[in-house]
């Protein structure tokens, strides 16, 4: 189960998904659509979910 | 010269010059219309349950999810906790050394609405051109495997279409407790509906222990068919309903065709071959570091960028989860949950990724690294690009 997704940026503004789910476990996911956990992560978002997002300053 | 006048049924001549007839038994031959077995003919991937890289067992479950055994999938919605292990129960002169167990610890008796419990296994759409789903020319698929439960009564085997959002059940019957049973299904080809080329999932096996009415209040579907929810899993058993009950299979196999041939058992290293597309994990162990086949620099004070190839390619860009990772040149345990870079195809994408750590210890700028999966039974570093 997800609790927590943010962003995670790196050179160029590229992000990837910094998941910790109810059980403090984390993982990073790609952002790719047919990876599994990034559609676990729509499905997160569509329920009501928030992506924690701070991109870098320019 | 040879003359070919043996006409014996299964016989052919071999030398028609040798002044008395001399037949060879072709019963063992290859003839037009024979069952052929075709190499890699199970669809199943680790269908024996050999291969378990992320653990052997787990406890405690309530949400479902890749666990232990690698390519089954547990599906467990609010219908009570379970442990699911590899076990070395199997059916006695099968060739089989292990199987896996799913135990119920924590009972629901009165399963509702949305409930589930089910092992699931997932099929890229590329490898199942060759069914000719959605043609008239659609195969038949035939399922066989063996299992055991001191639940006895009716369980279910689905098929379900996600492409085109279609089904097919059967039902099959544990008929004696706590004893080994072979199970042999057949499903209809399916002549509507084709699967996409690609390597997303567009087939599931899924096999059912327990659901609660949204899943069970019809009539069960036993002709592929649009999926009806409550037609489903009619008439499962609930393994939820003790925490007596247990469930253990093995030898799970599906092919093309309406009859079952032998399990199709792989060498080792090419079943582990075959897991590792969806999942790649390096386990740690009590006497000495893994390396991880990563190779990188320091790039900063306390931070490196580091590169690895996956053999074979993964399905997909995968996720990356680890525990107690180090690099070589200092030992110092470094913590991938600062910077990662896992961010898009340039970076990360089935044949390999690089990323980036920050171990909060300076590094000199410039000195080559390998990282480390540390000297312990609990680290791993695992790329997961399941279905």
């Amino acid at each position: 189960m997800i609790n927590t997704v943010e962003k995670i940026y790196t050179e160029n503004n590229k992000f990837c998904f910094k998941v910790t789910d109810t059980n403090n476990k984390i993982k990073f996911v790609p952002n790719n659509e047919a990876n599994s956990d990034y559609q676990a992560i729509q499905e997160w978002i569509a329920e009501g979910g928030v992506v924690i997002d701070n991109p870098p300053s320019e | 010269m040879a003359k070919l006048i043996g006409s014996a049924p299964n016989q052919i001549s071999t030398n028609g010059d040798l002044g008395s007839m001399a037949f060879e038994d072709r019963t063992n031959y290859i003839t037009k219309g024979a069952s052929v077995h075709q190499p890699f003919r199970n669809i199943i991937i680790n269908g024996d349950m050999s291969i378990a890289q992320r653990g052997t067992s787990e406890t405690g479950i309530t949400s479902g999810g890749y666990l232990t055994v690698d390519r089954q999938s547990f599906v467990i919605v609010n219908q009570g906790t379970f442990t699911m292990s590899q076990e070395t129960d199997v059916p006695s002169g099968q060739g089989f050394t292990k199987s896996l167990k799913f135990n119920c610890t924590t009972a629901d008796a009165s399963p509702t609405g949305t409930d589930r419990l089910y092992l699931s296994n997932r099929f890229e759409g590329q490898n199942l051109q060759y069914l000719k789903k959605g043609t008239s020319n659609a195969e038949s698929l035939t399922l066989s495997f063996w299992v055991k439960s001191n639940k006895t009564g009716t369980y279910i085997a689905e098929l379900f279409d996600n492409d085109n959002t279609r089904q097919i059940s059967q039902t099959y019957t544990i008929n004696s407790s706590n004893t080994w049973e072979k199970k042999t299904l057949t499903y209809e080809g399916d002549t509507s509906g084709a699967l996409d080329n690609d390597n997303n999932n567009s087939l599931e096996l899924n096999l059912w222990f327990g659901g609660g009415s949204t899943f069970t209040g019809g009539t069960l579907n036993t002709s592929w068919n649009a999926n009806v929810n409550n037609k489903r899993a009619s008439g499962v058993v609930n393994l939820a309903d003790s925490t007596s009950n247990e469930w253990y299979i093995t030898g799970v196999q599906l092919e093309a065709g309406t009859t079952a041939s032998d399990f199709e058992f792989l060498p080792h290293d090419v079943n582990l071959q075959r897991c590792y597309r969806y999942c790649y994990r390096i386990n740690g162990n009590s006497s000495d570091q893994q390396q991880c086949g990563a190779i990188g620099f320091a790039n900063g004070g306390s931070t490196f960028n580091a590169m690895m190839r996956f053999s074979p390619d993964m399905r997909t860009a995968p996720t990356v989860t680890e525990d107690n990772m180090s690099q070589t040149t200092t030992g110092s345990a470094i913590s991938l949950t600062g910077t990662f870079d896992n961010s898009d195809t340039s970076d990360c994408n089935a044949a390999g990724l690089s990323f980036s750590a920050d171990s909060g210890t300076p590094f000199t700028v410039g000195n080559v690294m390998f990282p480390r999966v540390n000297t312990s039974t609990s680290a791993f570093i695992q790329f997961d690009a399941e279905l």
